[in-house]
């Protein structure tokens, strides 16, 4: 209804701090930059060949089904080909790629898009998409055995830490461990590289490090009271990823800061039950996807008070 | 320095240094000037003159019989042109005065000079009263129904926090009028028996604090209170847990709580009023924007179109700004020159178009919890825009959504660009329909 003449109106408030969803997942896509760069390093084409392949499966996956869903594309913001990249940051550079490629359909299309979309999406799509593959590992080797694994580079892989610790071999030194190792998961080459990275998303004002702290804390606590190194299960395994970026993921982690303290120590816990009395296998994956599933309550359970509740004296 | 503070909040780049330096000049005397007849929270005004009608500087020339209601009066000399119903970009259709300026003299002259020792205590707010003071910083709540308390209150909060960015006229009037300001809060002091005055400030403003210090030295009653330069300070709630630590409880009148919080404009406005029968008639307004020619802070006549404002600051051309009236969080962008300054208008800001948030499609709440964490009012602005979104009025009662005092730091922070204001501003009037239509049940 704009008269002739009439200057363009808009709403309050006229500022807004240049923090945009694309800018966010630019800044995780940045942050994950230098363990990127280790796992190329130590795996070269394997490793590049796993990235491209998870991040153009996850944009097509997301086109695609949004296109199904009749709803308009959001391959912009970024989180789809961030999603992609999570995952094949959470596979063995000889893992077979129709694996991972599963895994970004798996996460992108169904824990992402058939939840609503981003922000609605109740687990983190990268780990729902590993985990599925992994509960789904049998169904897959009975139809095509054999013929997963298409992996044409020839590289020495070893055991993670993890396994060695679990079948009694020797361990590698701290500082290898701490700086980089080959050895399970692209993203468990190097605790050092994910550290680099979450600090420049705590630089960015995008995660609080709080958070993983709590994790860390608590299986610390956890190793000591059931007599194990510390220091090998901080820096072992899917630990550092997963405290440092899954379990800060906006979406999938509880809003408050209290609910994210204790969505922390109870992952912490959780971890450490899986790595204590079960299989060494993916613990942490399982621990935040449970815990995804707890957000909810806790929320609920910690909602603040308003400031002009009435407060008792 | 030790600053108060409260939880919540965020900075927000302030852009004051256009004009912080600048000391309060005159503005030129526009030819025309439109007075709404509605410029406070309550009943609007009738017209008390007509086309054709001669008028003075101070007259009233509008009035209401209700007790919410300020009156208003004439800033200039001239000719009522016409009395016009007129639409204004806050949502307001109010009936205008305009005036033609005629003649040199364009001052108001006081007639009086009156000692406020020896006024009582209705004495002076019937003279608040008269002369249509009202909160200038934004709520334009008449000042005489705020301080015509029954009951003794604790505190006096002056709010020199002046949060909103740009912004510089309550700060130059604590700087340059720091001696009116203190009379003034002397006499407010007085009529609502407090026995202590806070006067917060945001420590951007060194020069402010310093001079009310100095001046304040000798008085038991002051206290100034150097405040963390944060988005949303000078809110009334949480300026009086700032200076205070007093907590503010729903649906209670500030004098329950037993603070009265008062603007720095306002103050000096209620000591003129007090002392020389002066009206609101003017107000210093500034005039900022990083493309402004000449920014500054001026002693504007209410009614003062902001064309004529942006002309006496070297701006022939708006085309690709937003013309805001007010601060840039809590302001109105204008749709036409024509409008006016009121008693409420704090500023006058010409924002650049790429500077202005631009409402780009938005998308889920992504949980980031940056609005849940800076909402000054501790809600979830996050839910209550999505109850919002689906009209789930119930859900929006039980977050709290008629607490929300629409600062806007939510919008300014989300990272999905929400409209979560425009969200709860659509829902607001519904909510309080429903909850007076359960208690009349």
């Amino acid at each position: 209804m704009s008269q002739a003449g009439r200057l363009p109106v808009s709403s309050a408030p006229y500022l807004k701090d240049n923090y945009y969803l694309e800018t966010a997942m630019r800044d995780v896509m940045i942050a994950l930059l230098p363990i990127s760069l280790v796992s190329i390093m130590f795996y070269g084409a394997n490793a590049v060949f796993l990235i491209a392949v998870c991040m153009a499966t996850a944009a097509v996956t997301e086109v695609v089904f949004r296109k199904i869903m009749g709803k308009k594309p959001s391959l912009y913001d970024g989180s789809a080909l961030l999603t992609g990249l999570f995952v094949a940051l959470l596979y063995q550079p000889t893992a077979p790629w129709f694996s991972a490629v599963m895994a970004t359909i798996i996460g992108v299309g169904v824990a992402k898009e058939l939840s609503g979309g981003l922000g609605l999406n109740r687990f983190n799509p990268a780990l729902f998409g590993r985990v599925a593959m992994i509960l789904l590992a049998p169904v897959f080797a009975a139809f095509a055995p054999g013929a997963l694994s298409l992996s044409t580079v020839e590289v020495v892989t070893q055991a993670s830490p993890l396994a060695l610790l679990g079948g009694g071999m020797d361990m590698p030194s701290y500082g290898e461990m701490f700086v980089g190792f080959q050895g399970g998961a692209l993203s468990e080459s190097s605790p050092l590289a994910l550290l680099i990275g979450a600090g420049y998303l705590k630089y960015r004002k995008h995660i609080k490090l709080r958070v993983p702290m709590v994790i860390f804390a608590t299986v610390a606590v956890v190793a000591l009271m059931t007599g194990q190194d510390p220091i090998y299960h901080l820096l072992s395994g899917g630990l550092m990823i997963g405290a440092l970026f899954m379990a800060t993921d906006w979406v999938t982690a509880p809003i408050t800061y209290s609910g994210r303290v204790i969505f922390g120590v109870c992952i912490g816990v959780l971890v450490m039950v899986f790595r204590v009395f079960l299989p060494p296998t993916e613990g942490v994956a399982f621990s935040i996807l449970i815990m995804n599933a707890f957000v909810p309550v806790i929320d609920k359970a910690t909602r603040h008070l308003a400031f002009l509740e009435p407060k008792e004296a | 320095m030790e600053t108060k503070s409260f939880s919540g909040g965020a900075h927000v780049p302030h852009f004051k240094s256009f004009t912080d330096e600048l000391s309060i000049q005159k503005m030129s005397v526009p030819e025309k000037v439109i007075i709404p007849m509605h410029q406070s929270l309550g009943a609007p005004c009738e017209p008390l003159v007509k086309a054709g009608d001669k008028v003075t500087v101070g007259q009233k020339i509008g009035d209401s019989e209700e007790m919410i209601s300020a009156p208003v009066h004439s800033s200039v000399t001239g000719t009522v042109r016409e009395v016009e119903t007129l639409w204004y970009c806050s949502g307001d259709i109010a009936k205008s005065v305009v005036i033609d300026v005629e003649g040199e003299e364009q001052e108001f002259v006081p007639s009086v000079k009156r000692d406020p020792a020896n006024m009582s205590k209705e004495e002076i707010v019937a003279a608040i009263k008269e002369a249509g003071i009202v909160g200038m910083g934004g709520a334009s709540f008449p000042t005489s129904v705020n301080i015509n308390v029954r009951q003794p209150v604790d505190y006096l909060v002056l709010n020199g926090a002046e949060c909103e960015p740009f912004l510089t006229c309550d700060h130059r009037a604590m700087v340059e009028r720091a001696d009116e300001l203190i009379a003034g809060a002397e006499i407010i002091s007085r009529v609502i028996g407090a026995k202590k005055c806070m006067i917060g400030i945001e420590v951007n403003k060194p020069d402010a604090i310093k001079t009310l210090k100095e001046k304040t030295e000798d008085k038991d009653l002051f206290e100034i209170v150097p405040l963390a330069v944060k988005y949303p300070q000078g809110f009334k709630s949480i300026m009086i847990k700032s200076t205070t630590g007093r907590d503010v409880k729903r649906g209670a009148r500030s004098a329950e709580i037993g603070c009265i919080v008062r603007n720095i404009g306002t103050t000096i406005a209620a000591y003129e009023a007090v002392v020389y029968g002066k009206p609101l008639i003017e107000r210093i307004v500034t005039v900022s924007g990083p493309n402004m020619k000449q920014p500054g802070n001026f002693m504007t006549k209410i009614g003062t179109p902001v064309g004529h404002i942006l002309k006496h600051c070297g701006i022939e051309e708006v085309e690709g700004h937003k013309v805001v009236l007010g601060g840039p969080m809590t302001g109105q962008a204008q749709d036409t020159l024509d409008a006016p300054v009121i008693k409420n208008s704090t500023g006058v800001l010409m924002l650049p178009n790429e500077m202005v948030r631009e409402q780009l499609p938005f998308s889920n709440c992504v949980r980031c919890g940056k609005c849940v964490e800076r909402c000054p009012m501790k809600l979830y602005p996050n839910q209550l825009s999505m109850y919002a979104e689906t009209e789930n009025y119930e859900g929006l009662e039980q977050w709290n959504i008629m607490d929300c005092m629409e600062c806007g730091i939510c919008v300014f922070s989300c990272p999905a660009n929400r409209p979560i204001l425009e969200f709860i501003k659509v829902a607001k009037p519904v909510v309080k329909k429903r909850e007076m239509a359960k208690r009349n049940a």
